[in-house]
């Protein structure tokens, strides 16, 4: 249903992209979201600035005086994950965040890739943009878009970028495809600027994005984001409940059912204890981002819950969260970390209202197909699973659809060499087409 | 032919007489909320004076994090529809740092007398104020006032004199109350429950004993927000003991096809239906006023009751998160339309010393997550799923309906479960948080209300 939609915010960016490039194309529009009025005089700076992520001794400072006084409240008994972020582990989280976490460290390893900003319809949009360090004579170069999502940020790719730009290094096939990889923050998010008016959604960054590629050069291109959208309606109910006893009838096969039923339980209950944050954030996005941008513990416990909970569902009854089996605590916390010093938490949330306060029913999601090839990796812990045949009401030319054996919704972080086979599975097919 | 129709007549009024000796209970909730196991001795019965302290420390631990606030500037034209505007928050924080005098404020909470004492394992919190004087021959009747979420006992500040003391403020003196206003567990000065599960009707229990311990076995009961499911399954549990029950808020969770056949056609046959033409202009048409208002207010309560610990964390550690949490509920519960103003008229109905006190109130006890716990504790199972939702309420009630709760109650739905409505008044005026904004209005609808009751005594016909 349509908070599936939500659930990959960079799904639905994807989307919108990728029904652009169809014959019965979606209107475009223009947009602009800076401060005050657009100059019609002045025209709009396209130069690409590099850009370096810095940080202070100030900045270090301020952090580590909050984590210092934070006020915790101690968690019920044997309530695990169950009522939300641990507090007791929590604690521990931050000892490590102010006593182990580098921060000067972390800033140079977001500095090895090339960052940059350039400025469209009115804000500055940050990207980084890896090329191969070697591509074998008259290969192509695949040039990949690749989208985050929410609570995550460009740095969820940083894994699997080598993976892509160069696969024979590590085994995933002879370099016979080879990616260039940009991965944008979306407005509002991390280091891209944050709009200034109302009503910036997915068709906005999609269009903005599209501007990129080709500011950068880009006719064609892949798109890459987690997720995807898609919009509950009859025929999926009643599919639902046929498929629990002849999936077959339905076009189910047994590995949807052994993952989407018992129906209710897998679905319903999961998706409404799920959905508390989307439904603030898509209603009061100011209200739920003002405390979390003035605590960083509060922020943290925020964005890792979602890190525990969205890996792995059984996570929940674990006093930890089991956030440490699948992430290392550095990488978590840079991420929470891309959030704190650029401030854009409430941002961040404001993108939910963006694109869910109007009716669901009339997302262009939902009326317009996808036509262009698409490939669909299904990873176990998502929570929910959406079958082939669903996933075809909106993606009409599915070129691969993979049932993956382990991992959740933050696919790149989680299984970067899974994800990057499937991709390059996926572009292979496609250039063969 | 005789024997049939004795047979029909007497098959009916056998029915029916059974249906109405059925006085369904709900059972009270034996519990134990405190810190590990439960131990073997008794309970400590004593009740033990209490005062609000503050410290330079906490001030200064305050005032800190308020000047290193980090804020995000809204978006351009945005008023309160994304939630608490920052620019307004902003100048709330520069009146809480500069002119809110904290010192004062605890002297003013304090003047009220306040008292702890443990039941079921937990540190009860509970003001209690006797009336000043009782003309010659009266007697005070007991009234126990429950507060909701996002407030507190220190709501029914400025309502607690007119009950108390109501000849001084121009109000009938023929029933002079003294008032107990309790904080629920894991609310404010109360201890958090540390055990899973402490709901509606632990509260209720809690109370219950709390006010059998103060030596009351009869009296009334009023209350908004949760206190009126509180309120509500303490009159389930205890009917012999409530003389009323009187509410500023009356939900109904257990809807039948009754009420969606009245939701779909009781704007055109509101007649049929029992709908007064003030029901029809509170909740017609239902998409706007019903459902999609509830859709985009109910977000805190959705995350509340799936993650509490997550959202709380923040607002525990930065009191400017917490006040804008807060103050965008006294905002919108107030009145609606109040989203549509920069400043979120805040200061129309309220001022901000009293909005502050009840915000510093969450902060100081630090008891935000806790609060929160109790969403999740009622609502996890979903809404309409628990056995005292089911459950009639048969004694006596006053319902003051005011007209800017975010969803309306019409009597005709309300009556379904409160079988015994004494009293059911269309206020002129008012918001969710009644004792605070209009208490010379709320406190009128209960006396009236006592009035009744006493007057008819009617605790005593309870189920007819």
């Amino acid at each position: 249903m349509w908070l599936n939609t939500a659930l990959g915010v960079g799904g639905m960016v994807v989307c919108w992209l990728m029904s652009r490039r169809k014959a019965k194309r979606l209107e475009v529009g223009d947009g602009w979201w800076g401060s005050g009025e657009r100059s019609l005089r002045e025209k709009e700076d396209e130069s690409i600035r590099p850009f370096k992520i810095e940080t202070s001794d100030k900045e270090i400072e301020d952090l580590h005086h909050r984590l210092d006084r934070a006020r915790y409240a101690p968690p019920l008994e044997g309530a695990a994950f169950h009522y939300g972020f641990n507090s007791d582990y929590l604690q521990k989280v931050v000892a490590y965040w102010r006593n182990q976490f580098d921060w000067r460290k972390q800033v140079e390893i977001l500095n090895k890739y090339p960052h940059f900003h350039t400025t469209i319809e009115g804000i500055d949009i940050h990207f980084i943009h890896v090329k191969p360090p070697y591509v074998p004579h008259g290969r192509a170069v695949q040039p990949i878009l690749m989208v985050h999502g929410w609570p995550g940020s460009f740095y969820e790719f940083y894994k699997i970028i080598p993976l892509l730009t160069e696969p024979a290094r590590y085994g995933l096939g002879d370099g016979d495809v080879v990616f260039e990889v940009i991965c944008p923050s979306i407005p509002g998010y991390g280091f891209s600027e944050a709009p200034h008016q109302k009503g910036f959604d997915t068709r906005a960054t999609a269009r903005i994005f599209h501007k990129l590629m080709k500011r950068l050069g880009f006719k064609e291109y892949y798109i890459q984001g987690g997720d995807w959208g898609s919009g509950i309606t009859t025929n999926m109910l009643i599919q639902v409940m046929l498929g629990a006893y002849v999936p077959w009838l339905v076009g189910f096969t047994r590995e949807d059912v052994r993952r989407m039923y018992p129906f209710m339980q897998k679905n319903v209950y999961d998706i409404l204890r799920e959905t508390g944050y989307l439904h603030i954030q898509a209603t009061k996005p100011d209200t739920a981002g003002c405390g979390l941008n003035d605590s960083p513990v509060g922020l943290a416990a925020y964005i890792l819950e979602k890190f525990s909970t969205w890996t792995d569902k059984s996570f929940l009854h674990r006093d930890d969260g089991g956030l440490e089996r699948k992430y290392s605590l550095d990488d978590l916390l840079t991420n929470v970390m891309i959030y704190w010093v650029t401030s854009s938490i409430a941002s961040s949330m404001r993108y939910y209202k963006e694109n869910l306060s109007r009716d669901p029913a009339l997302s262009d999601n939902t009326r317009f197909g996808v036509y262009v090839p698409a490939g669909i990796a299904a990873f176990p812990e998502e929570i929910t699973h959406v079958p082939c045949c669903w996933a075809k009401m909106i993606f009409k030319n599915i070129v691969s659809y993979s049932y993956m054996p382990r991992g959740g919704h933050f696919a790149a972080f989680e299984e970067p060499k899974l994800l990057a086979q499937d991709i390059i599975h996926f572009v292979r097919r496609v250039e063969q087409l | 032919m005789l024997l049939e129709i004795l047979l029909i007549l007497g098959t009916i009024i056998f029915y029916f007489l059974r249906s109405r000796k059925k006085e369904e209970t709900l059972s009270f909730k034996e519990g134990w909320w405190g810190r590990g196991q439960k131990p073997d001795t008794e309970e400590d019965a004593t009740i033990w004076p209490f005062k609000v302290e503050t410290t330079e420390k906490d001030l200064s631990d305050l005032y800190r994090r308020l000047d290193e606030a980090r804020f995000t500037e809204p978006l351009e034209d945005s008023c309160f529809h994304y939630g608490t505007n920052s620019v307004y928050l902003r100048k709330v924080v520069s009146y809480w740092k500069n002119q809110f005098n904290w010192k004062k404020q605890v002297e003013i909470l304090n003047k009220y007398p306040q008292f702890k004492t443990k039941i079921q394992g937990i540190d009860i919190h509970f003001v209690h104020v006797k009336p000043p004087c009782l003309p010659e021959g009266q007697s005070a009747k007991p009234l126990l006032m429950v507060h909701g979420w996002p407030g507190s006992f220190y709501e029914f500040y400025k309502i607690i004199p007119l009950l108390t003391d109501p000849a001084s403020h121009g109000l009938s003196d023929e029933h002079i109350f003294e008032v107990i206003c309790p904080s629920i567990p894991g609310y404010g000065f109360s201890e958090a429950p540390h055990k899973k599960g402490f709901n509606s009707v632990s509260a209720a229990s809690v109370f219950y004993e709390l006010m059998l311990r103060l030596g009351f076995s009869e009296f009334y009961a009023q209350g908004g927000d949760w206190g009126w499911l509180i309120c509500t399954n303490l009159a389930q549990i205890a009917p012999n003991h409530l003389r009323g029950l009187h509410l500023n808020l009356a939900s109904v969770t257990n809807m039948g096809f009754t009420h969606l056949l009245s939701i779909l056609l009781g704007r055109y046959l509101p007649g049929l239906f029992g709908f007064q033409e003030e029901d029809v202009r509170r909740m017609f048409p239902f998409l706007k006023k019903g459902l999609y208002r509830i859709l985009s207010e109910s977000g805190y309560a959705h995350i509340q009751a799936t993650k509490p610990d997550t959202v709380g964390c923040g607002l525990n550690d930065s009191p400017v998160g917490l006040a804008a949490y807060i103050l965008e509920k006294f905002s919108t519960w107030t009145d609606l339309e109040f989203r549509n103003l920069e400043d979120g008229g805040l200061e129309r109905k309220f001022n901000l010393d009293d909005l502050l006190t009840n915000i510093m109130i969450y902060w100081v006890s630090g008891c935000i997550v806790s609060s929160m716990r109790f969403y999740k504790e009622n609502l996890q199972k979903g809404i309409g799923t628990q056995k005292h939702e089911k459950l009639p309420v048969q004694v006596p009630t006053g319902i003051a309906s005011f007209p800017n709760e975010v969803m309306h109650t019409p009597q005709a739905w309300a009556q379904k479960k409160y079988t015994n409505i004494v009293s059911f008044h269309l206020m002129p005026k008012g918001g969710h948080f009644a004792a605070l904004e209009e208490p010379e209005l709320l406190a009128e609808d209960i006396l009236q209300f006592v009035g009744k009751v006493e007057k008819e005594q009617l605790w005593r016909k309870k189920g007819e």
